[in-house]
């Protein structure tokens, strides 16, 4: 096969650089924002910010269950971007450490005044206490960090050994792990943002999830991949096909994360029910309507119409462009999920709220780029390599 | 483990596994194809199988003459649950007729090409499908006749509207435009082998009938290429189709205000339902069909595991779907929700809750051994039962929610007379009939498809720089 062992560029050293300045730049931020602002409004940002950060690395975690799976010239030139992604989870779970400081901010549920007045929250206690809340975030990174430890523990071995069963093993392992992961970013998904309002509920909320960090992954490694393929030794590799996959299948996240996210709102709407309809209610008055209508328009229609053409999947530069505006337009739609909880009178925009998702992305960013410069850019013994290196589709 | 070891020993060897059987040239698919219809002599087999189906269309015909005589009164449906066989089995037969839409459009555009050699009687069964289901709604409207401006909106004289906030009006809308779609894209398919047919037919009426229905087709680079363009805007067409009829079927229940049936998850569950029940559908044909024709090389084992693990993928998100309604029911608070679901599963119809339990949710991982996704006999005995669990999935959600809502007064229980049953048969026999038809008239797999799967089909072309080899 191939000697070639596709070493990270500088580039990724230079992300890593990019990444400190930005962490240090968004603390900075949000210690101004804080002043300004309060502690409630830095735990209320803090749980957007993370949320969204911490979909990256999980999404890329199903995402790369999910090429174990399937195999596919697509997942193998994004399979290391996966991966490094997946090793940032050991830091989300210490990043976690604040919204444990902040369950007191964060959920009515905590407080025993406020349950003792409530039968609903009472007939919820069993599931909504704070142990049991702990004990299952406990459970959720226990089982996300070992999958994605195995997952890179084998991919490492496969790179050395070529060990044609570390193949089946991971591929073993995703069948399973899908399947794992589904149950436990439902279950994250209702403790760390349905139960902001803990008289809310959507039985299709885990799903919006799990399509929603899919989709944040897919357009956060596709625009690192683009980026690598601008310089050695990545170049020789990454052609229009692969984008052209790749964007194809972003498109296809695109329009489930719509499609959900219709589903759920069509559903409420004309039910009408007092139990769901206030989570539709505080979001069409008082601004906040205006992140409803952007989410439409620069969350789907927008990238979908881009999207659409053959070209602009083709084009280097044009899917980089599109596929981080979708990164940075994933974070209203987490942000549409909690904010219009906390400020039900309207929409209310502070510097920690712009602040504290900088401040984490860098953070996450420079982590990421650690860790991919630690491995080749290419799985070297992946047994779909050789025939990744010759995609084409037309 | 050694057998597992072989059959994964790299993930793309799995996906490199060829999809057609050895010593394959393009006169033996096409003549292994071809001699089905042409031949002038009948299999017994065939001639058994279609009086069966023949029998159900009698019954049905039956079924529906006394309904029309005396109304739908006949059936079991009454306050509360007015709402019963007529709708589980209109959601049963739609269900399953999106496998073919996946196979055919979805299939095609991620250039699976394992779904050539199951394409075509996949589609026939999806339109067969559909015919059976669109007669339940309409005899349920108890005068089918009327039922143009019940359901239709067309400007009539009487200022008559139907209700567009209902979603049995977008029903309408979605089967209409499925079946529509779904038969266009069927026959557009068929051209090119029709004219295999046409100039292969001896008898002179053969050669006539298939020479009309071929629409003068001579495979010219020109039909070709607009065949290819046509394909590709009808399979774009489709493939929203396969997501949205059957999410318009689940905004029938998921818009009402009814526990049990308002939830939020029901448009991708109930997706997931339908092509699970598809594929069900699909080996339940293909598994006794390609064993009595010969045709194993062509519909491979590959196939048959591939639509193993489709359905192994599918019900794994219903059963996702099951675990959900539990849980959000407890977590919603709601009283009705609560009762509702302690209703399913311990009240008088908890039996068929548990059943389907463990069909959807326990069984169904049999589907994670590879060594019974290999044996044919007994996937084709689960792919029946995989079929009875959807359909009890459906009664379930209807039945168990309708018969006790909100006011405990007018709780009832209900039960399917012998016309619910006689129309429910009546339709798989509709079906059986329909299907014998197309086995027997039709090339049933796509002949010219399949042979670009032949390794001297295969055009190489330098891409040149850009290719960026």
């Amino acid at each position: 096969m191939t000697t070639e062992t596709y070493q990270a560029p500088d580039s990724v050293s230079g992300l890593q650089t990019k990444g400190i300045g930005t962490a240090v730049l968004g603390l900075l931020l949000t210690g101004a924002g804080f002043a300004m602002a309060g502690l409630d409004r830095f735990y209320e940002a803090y749980l957007v910010a993370y949320v969204f950060w911490v979909g990256v690395s999980l999404g890329s975690l199903a995402l790369l269950m999910v090429h174990h799976l399937s195999g596919g010239a697509w997942g193998v030139v994004i399979r290391r971007p996966l991966e490094a992604a997946t090793r940032t989870l050991p830091l989300m779970a210490v990043l976690f450490l604040p919204i444990v400081a902040g369950m007191g901010h964060l959920y009515h549920w905590t407080h025993a005044d406020a349950v003792a007045a409530d039968p609903i929250m009472q007939a919820k206690e069993a599931y909504l206490n704070a142990p049991f809340f702990l004990a299952r975030q406990v459970f959720y990174f226990a089982c996300w960090i070992v999958m994605a430890t195995l997952l890179n523990r084998w991919s490492a071995e496969q790179d050395r050994t070529g060990d044609p069963a570390l193949a089946v093993k991971m591929a073993r392992l995703s069948g399973g792990g899908l399947l794992v992961f589904g149950l436990t970013v439902t279950f994250a998904a209702v403790d760390w943002t349905m139960s902001v309002n803990p008289h809310w509920f959507s039985t299709i909320w885990g799903m919006l999830y799990m399509v929603g960090q899919g989709l944040s992954a897919l357009a956060f490694v596709i625009a690192v991949l683009v980026m690598l393929s601008t310089v050695p030794p990545l170049d020789r590799v990454v052609n229009a096909s692969h984008l052209h996959d790749l964007g194809k299948l972003l498109f296809a996240f695109l329009m489930l994360w719509a499609y959900l996210s219709f589903s759920q709102f069509i559903i409420i709407y004309s039910a009408n029910l007092a139990e769901e309809i206030p989570h539709y209610l505080v979001r069409s008055a008082g601004g906040w309507q205006w992140v409803g209508w952007s989410l439409v328009l620069l969350h789907f229609a927008l990238p979908y119409g881009l999207l659409l053409a053959r070209d602009t999947k083709r084009n280097f530069n044009r899917l980089r462009v599109i596929a981080m505006w979708v990164v940075v337009i994933r974070l209203l739609d987490y942000y549409w999920h909690v904010a219009p909880e906390f400020h039900t009178t309207g929409l209310s925009v502070t510097l920690v709220d712009v602040a504290l998702p900088i401040a984490l992305g860098g953070i996450f960013v420079a982590v990421f780029a650690a860790q991919l410069k630690g491995r080749p850019l290419l799985p070297l013994q992946d047994p779909g390599l050789a025939k990744a290196l010759t995609h084409h589709t037309h | 483990m050694a057998q597992q070891g072989h059959m994964q020993a790299g993930s793309t060897a799995v996906l490199d596994e060829p999809v057609l059987g050895p010593g394959q040239n393009y006169e033996t698919i096409t003549e292994s194809v071809a001699q089905i219809p042409l031949s002038s002599r009948t299999p017994l087999g065939w001639v058994f199988g279609f009086l069966i189906g023949l029998g159900g269309l009698m019954m049905l015909q039956m079924a529906i003459g006394w309904l029309l005589l005396r109304g739908v009164g006949i059936w079991g449906n009454n306050v509360p649950v007015g709402w019963a066989f007529d709708i589980i089995n209109f959601v049963w037969w739609i269900g399953i007729g999106h496998a073919g839409t996946l196979i055919s459009a979805i299939l095609l555009l991620f250039k699976q090409q394992w779904r050539m050699s199951i394409s075509r009687f996949a589609e026939a069964m999806t339109i067969f499908a559909v015919a059976c289901a669109a007669l339940f709604p309409l005899l349920h409207t108890g005068r089918p006749w009327l039922a143009a401006y019940w359901l239709f909106p067309y400007p009539n004289t009487m200022g008559l509207w139907p209700q567009f906030r209902s979603p049995l009006i977008w029903d309408v809308f979605a089967v209409s435009t499925y079946a529509t779609v779904s038969v266009v894209f069927w026959i557009v398919g068929l051209i090119p082998d029709l004219a295999t047919m046409r100039d292969r037919a001896v008898s002179k009426v053969k050669k006539h009938v298939f020479g009309v229905l071929a629409l003068g087709w001579r495979g010219s680079a020109r039909h070709w290429h607009r065949y290819e363009v046509a394909t590709l805007i009808l399979a774009g067409l489709s493939t929203p189709l396969v997501l949205s009829v059957h999410t318009v079927v689940s905004f029938d229940f998921a818009v009402s205000v009814l526990p049990g049936w308002h939830a939020t998850i029901f448009p991708p569950y109930f997706v997931a339902g339908a092509i699970y029940s598809g594929f069900a559908m699909v080996l339940t044909l293909a598994i006794p069909i390609r064993a009595a024709y010969g045709l194993e090389h062509l519909i491979t084992m590959k196939h048959i595991d591939n639509m193993a693990k489709v359905m192994l993928a599918t019900a794994l998100i219903v059963g996702y779907g099951y675990v959900m309604e539990a849980f959000f029911a407890w977590y919603s608070a709601a009283p009705y929700e609560r009762y509702m679901m302690f209703n399913r599963m311990t009240g008088p119809y908890g039996w068929t809750y548990w059943l389907l339990i463990f069909v959807n949710i326990g069984l169904v991982q049999l589907l994670w051994l590879r060594s019974v996704r290999y044996n044919t006999k007994l996937l084709f005995v689960l792919s029946l039962i995989f079929n009875v669990g959807m359909w009890l999935e459906r009664f379930v959600i209807i039945v168990t929610s309708l018969h006790r809502d909100f006011l405990p007064s007018s709780w009832d229980m209900y039960y399917p007379t012998r016309w619910d049953f006689m129309m429910f048969f009546g339709t798989i026999g509709l079906f059986l009939t329909l299907f014998f038809l197309f086995i027997r008239f039709v090339p049933m797999i796509a002949m010219f498809e399949v042979r670009t799967l032949l390794p001297e089909a295969k055009v190489h072309v330098d891409h040149g720089p850009t290719g960026g080899h």
